[in-house]
């Protein structure tokens, strides 16, 4: 490999932009359109956006330049800040959800460490041991406390949406503020504890240590994904990452019935798209979590450095292609959770406030508890 | 006084009176077409048939008069009976062109259609083809289709005009309401026969397929023709005044007006001034009055400033410009404007064109503080006057005259005009105050007899412009001068305080029986 | 007090399982999930989007009561069947029916619409002209689907544009004479 692309993926600078501009970007800004509105109107039996075309080219392609001219219209609204508005917090709101999202993302491995010497396979423990160099090429940041770090920063976002509440002097505003930090900070809780009996298994904070771990086939079979090991942890997080993005049906910040579009309603021009895609973001972010905490993040079964192993029959396979392979896997399995959620999105109502309370305290809380209890005995007895 | 039982119902009624005039006092309307309260009664289209006890037949109700003890039925069997053969027969040849007719709304015809016949026609036959759309005279349209030979315009042009100008020709179903050989419909009052024809067989070509009377609003205002002030139905339709109709008051004009009254509307919407304007060019009311208060302020000796007060206008205005005359700008001369005299009659039409000539003389206490017109021509001839504070369009003088004051007005060192008519005035004039006719203002006029009379807004003023009394309002208030008024009615207490001129008496109520010219049209 | 029937209806207790919506939750994605692939389906015959892409695409379909744009009747010598009462105007609650009146040449025919103006963007299509219309001038059976307008004026059709659409009448005109 040449010099000079190892010196800049030493940087960091190639990973940010691949990681945080082209993939989270990418997807996050491809979800405004095609999971909120195409895939909408595919279940609802509807066309969606085809009416908006790019010069010369006469076919709706997807929608997509609906999400251009989207774009260009953000950028071009005028930027309306309300009479008596606190002017500067209401211009930091946007960004205090938008920024914790993306800088979330520094301690989520897309791939394992590049090895750049010999890698052993031990089938007898199925871990992968590398000889010689170590790169953290797939990953912003080395971590080894990545999940807390993740946690840490995620919740901040909890005072970008209040702050945008008080900010805006406006009732609406205000009282979404508030259902939003509410809602924020009672599932914060539960997803806390849900993850507690996963990190008991794993023992480690280390996002890429945890994945590594998750290659384990028990009885050389069946890997040892956390969905394996901790399904109710699974989906307790999964409900609890839901709520904790205000995406429907725990959108209740923004319920529009009720309160006009919550913390957002005097939001208008970049900053309510800032807003916008602060919610997308994070939607991909508690994807992310969810497959590197459950669903094996970058593992592809049965497949380790050497190739595919079942049994005792191996598929030799180049260290590229599975580099390739494992990376594709992270994406994949992101892109379906995020398909997953936006399908959860369309299927639900939206809860109540107050069923949304319930759901959080009486019944995640105790689950996530109980999960926590059960895991410790069994570790304990075994 | 006799005592009738009418339905049941025991009234003490004048001697000598119809039944069903009595019925009408106790209550009861008696259905007719040919009668009408200002007319004799023929008793022909039998409409009105009632039942006295004790005599064998129906008895036509407008005709028969009350006796002592006499018990009448109006609504009995045999009346409503009676009632619907009548109307089957008047409509035997009926063309029931309803769609066509302008009269559809207001038709006697169809009420009672509605009210007592309410069935198909059984005739089988081909109805009778008389003459549709027949100049009958100048001003009104004969359909003998239509007619039901009422003969309430034969009867109102030998009684109330006393012209005698038409009458039935032929016989049966073929008789026809015409002029006699020679002769035509072209009294002064030839349009009361349209008011009066209770079905649609006289139209006025004026208001010919104009607007369907159902979509008329009316309000209740008086003629500006002359200074007679008959009552007016003023019939407006978005915010156009569609026609005038008279409105009963015995005391002025009884059910009736002149055609040249009635057809003065047309003047509120020819040659409107719409946009108050300085020296040309279009300013708010506000800019307006500065630039008025800015000017006249500037004047020295205010009797050069000559105000014309216009007996066209309401008393409340003549009195607010009094007052701006002499307390606002203080001691100008007032010169009196208005229309030249014209033809009169023993009638309705009298020579003073001017609706309130009685309102100036009640609020400047008589005319003797007024110069006339011709010295205000001498005035600024001689340079006397200056400045020309006009109010109205119209001049007391013949064309001549008139020509040599237009000609005057380049001399002067200020012009306002104030007036809803721009005349030839729109390019002389420095400063346009566009002034509010009378149908879209309130106020009060006082015909040539003194009876002061309420006018009615009836729509929003044309364009920008507003009430006299309100443009002086403002340009008192420019010039740091400001009246004590906000509402029309705190001057209206002022001003008749001041001038002890009679208050409005309440409006009349229509006589007993009255006929359907002063009801108003079926609300929208 | 009266007395009412009351049907006492047993309140279903969900269990646990239900309960805890994960039953109720994987029904309802399976529905959507059905929908989203079915309509992904490459032929475009099997989807089952209701969508229609007017006016890129014609319909096919209308309702039962489907009326379409008025029209004006004619005389049997083409001339305009109304005779300008203003009936549907004065009917008309969205007020979208102009008409200006005038004298026929014709003494028997009379009066006329010299102008009639019908604005198909204010109408509502009600029908109430077409009842109120004493006639049978009006109609709203032409079928005609109002074509997309670009300019607001486009969507005054006046009395000639409407006669053309226009048919002769088996009504009597002026009733039996």
């Amino acid at each position: 490999m040449p010099d000079i692309i190892v010196t800049l993926l030493n940087l960091g600078v190639v990973q940010i932009l691949l990681i945080v501009f082209v993939f989270v970007m990418g997807l996050a800004s491809m979800m405004t359109l095609l999971g909120d509105r195409k895939q909408s109107a595919k279940i609802q039996n509807r066309v969606g956006p085809n009416r908006a075309r790019l010069p010369f080219i006469n076919h709706p392609l997807l929608g997509i330049p609906h999400f251009l001219a989207d774009g260009i219209k953000m950028v071009l609204k005028e930027n309306i800040v309300p009479d008596g508005a606190n002017k500067t917090l209401h211009l930091i709101a946007p960004g205090l959800v938008f920024l914790p999202a993306l800088v979330a993302w520094a301690a989520v491995p897309f791939m394992d460490t590049y090895c750049a010497g010999e890698m052993l396979i031990d089938t007898a423990t199925w871990t992968e041991t590398c000889q010689g160099e170590e790169h953290r090429w797939f990953q912003i940041m080395n971590f080894n406390s990545g999940l807390l770090y993740g946690f840490a920063i995620a919740s901040i976002s909890v005072y970008g949406a209040a702050i945008a509440g008080w900010a805006s002097n406006s009732n609406f505003s205000l009282l979404g503020g508030l259902r939003s930090s509410a809602q924020m900070v009672s599932y914060e809780v539960s997803l806390g504890l849900s993850l507690a009996g996963v990190l008991m298994i794993y023992g480690t904070l280390d996002m890429n240590e945890m994945v590594r771990q998750q290659g384990y086939l028990i009885g050389d079979w069946l890997p040892m994904w956390g969905i394996v090991v901790q399904p109710v942890a699974f989906f307790l997080f999964f409900l609890a990452g839901m709520a904790e993005t205000k995406r429907a049906p725990f959108d209740l910040p923004e319920g529009e019935s009720e309160i006009v579009a919550g913390y957002i309603t005097e939001y208008s021009s970049m900053k309510f798209a800032v807003m916008q895609l602060g919610e997308y973001v994070a939607t991909v972010f508690i994807a992310a979590l969810i497959a590197i905490l459950f669903l094996g993040g970058w593992q592809v079964p049965w497949l380790f450095a050497d190739g595919f192993h079942f049994g005792s029959t191996v598929i030799e396979l180049p260290y590229w292609l599975v580099i390739i392979l494992r990376i594709g896997a992270m994406c994949g399995k992101v892109v379906l959770l995020v398909w997953l959620q936006f399908m959860m999105r369309w299927t639900l109502p939206r809860f109540r406030y107050d069923q949304v309370m319930t759901l959080g305290w009486k019944i995640l809380l105790p689950l996530s508890l109980a999960n926590l209890v059960v895991t410790a005995f069994i570790m304990a007895l075994f | 006084m006799p005592k009738v039982t009418i339905n049941g119902t025991e009234i003490e009624v004048d001697k000598g009176k119809s039944i069903l005039r009595a019925a009408a006092e106790a209550g009861y309307d008696v259905p007719h077409f040919c009668y009408h309260p200002a007319l004799s009664a023929p008793a022909n289209c039998r409409m009105c048939l009632v039942e006295i006890e004790g005599v064998p037949k129906l008895q036509p109700g407008c005709y028969s008069q009350i006796n002592d003890g006499m018990v009448v039925h109006t609504e009995s069997e045999r009346v409503v009976k009676a009632r619907k053969a009548v109307l089957e027969f008047i409509l035997l040849n009926h063309p029931v062109d309803c769609p066509i007719c302008d009269q559809a709304g207001e038709c006697k015809l169809q009420d009672y259609y509605i009210d007592y016949d309410a069935q198909e026609s059984r005739v089988r036959t081909e109805k009778q083809n008389k003459v549709k759309a027949y100049p009958i005279g100048p001003e009104v349209v004969y359909d003998g289709e239509r007619c039901i030979l009422c003969t309430r315009c034969i009867r109102f042009c030998q009684e109330v005009t006393q012209t005698d100008e038409l009458t039935i020709v032929e016989r049966g179903d073929r008789a026809e309401i015409r002029a006699f050989p020679g002769r035509e419909l072209d009294n002064n009052y030839s349009m009361c026969t349209v008011d009066i024809c209770p079905v649609g067989a006289l139209t006025a070509r004026d208001f010919r397929f104009k607007c369907r009377v159902w979509l008329l609003t009316s309000t209740d205002s008086v003629c500006t023709g002359c200074s007679n002030g008959c009552n007016i139905h003023l019939d407006h339709f978005r915010n156009e005044v569609q026609r005038y109709r008279p409105r009963y008051n015995p005391e002025v004009n009884d059910y009736w007006m002149c055609d040249e009254g009635r057809l003065s509307y047309k003047s509120v919407h020819t040659d409107r001034q719409t946009e108050p304007k300085v020296n040309g060019a279009t300013v708010n009311w506000h800019a307006l009055a500065q630039a008025v208060a800015d000017k006249l302020g500037k004047v020295e000796d205010p009797s050069q400033i000559a105000l014309v007060i216009s007996p066209q206008a309401t008393c409340e205005d003549i009195f607010l410009a009094k007052r701006f005359g002499e307390e606002t700008l203080g001691g100008v001369q007032f010169y009196l404007g208005g229309k030249l005299s014209g033809d009169s009659d023993e009638f309705l039409i009298k020579a003073d064109k001017n609706p309130n000539t009685r309102g100036i003389e009640a609020v400047f206490g008589g005319t003797d503080s007024l110069k006339s017109f011709d010295d205000l021509l001498a005035d600024m001839e001689s340079g006397a006057i200056s400045v020309l504070y006009m109010s109205g369009t119209d001049t007391p003088c013949d064309a001549e005259t008139r020509e040599r004051f237009v000609g005057l007005l380049d001399g002067l060192k200020l012009f306002l005009h104030q007036s809803p008519h721009a005349g030839e005035f729109a390019d002389k004039a420095h400063i346009i105050l566009p002034s509010c006719t009378h149908a879209e203002k309130d106020g009060t006029f006082i015909n040539f007899d003194g009876v002061a009379q309420p006018i009615y807004q009836a729509f929003a003023g044309y364009g920008r412009s507003i009430p006299d009394w309100q443009i002086f309002l403002r340009l008192a208030r420019a010039m740091k001068k400001p009246f004590d008024y906000t509402f029309l009615t705190q001057i209206q207490e002022e001003m008749f305080a001041a001038s002890q001129a009679p208050e409005p008496e309440p409006e009349p109520e229509p006589e007993a029986g009255d006929d359907e010219s002063s009801a108003p049209p079926p609300a929208e | 007090m009266a007395k009412h029937e009351v049907k006492q209806v047993e309140r279903v207790e969900p269990g646990l399982w239900e309960k805890s919506y994960i039953p109720e939750i994987a029904r309802g994605l399976k529905v959507t999930i059905g929908h989203f692939l079915n309509n992904l389906r490459p032929n475009k015959e099997k989807h089952t989007t209701f969508t229609r892409e007017y006016p890129d695409v014609p319909t096919d379909y209308y309702p039962d009561r489907f009326r379409g744009l008025h029209r004006l009747m004619l005389r049997d010598d083409g001339q305009v069947r109304c005779v300008a009462c203003m009936c549907c105007s004065t009917i008309c609650p969205a007020n979208c029916i102009h008409i200006e009146a005038a004298e026929h040449d014709d003494p028997a025919i009379e009066k006329y619409p010299a102008v009639f103006v019908i604005d198909e963007l204010r109408c509502i299509v009600c029908g109430l002209c077409v009842e109120a219309c004493p006639c049978d001038a009006i109609r709203m059976d032409s079928g005609v689907h109002a074509h997309p307008f670009t300019d607001r004026g486009e969507a005054f059709l006046n009395r000639d544009l409407l006669m053309e659409m226009g048919g002769l009448s088996m009504a009597k005109q002026g009733g039996e004479r």
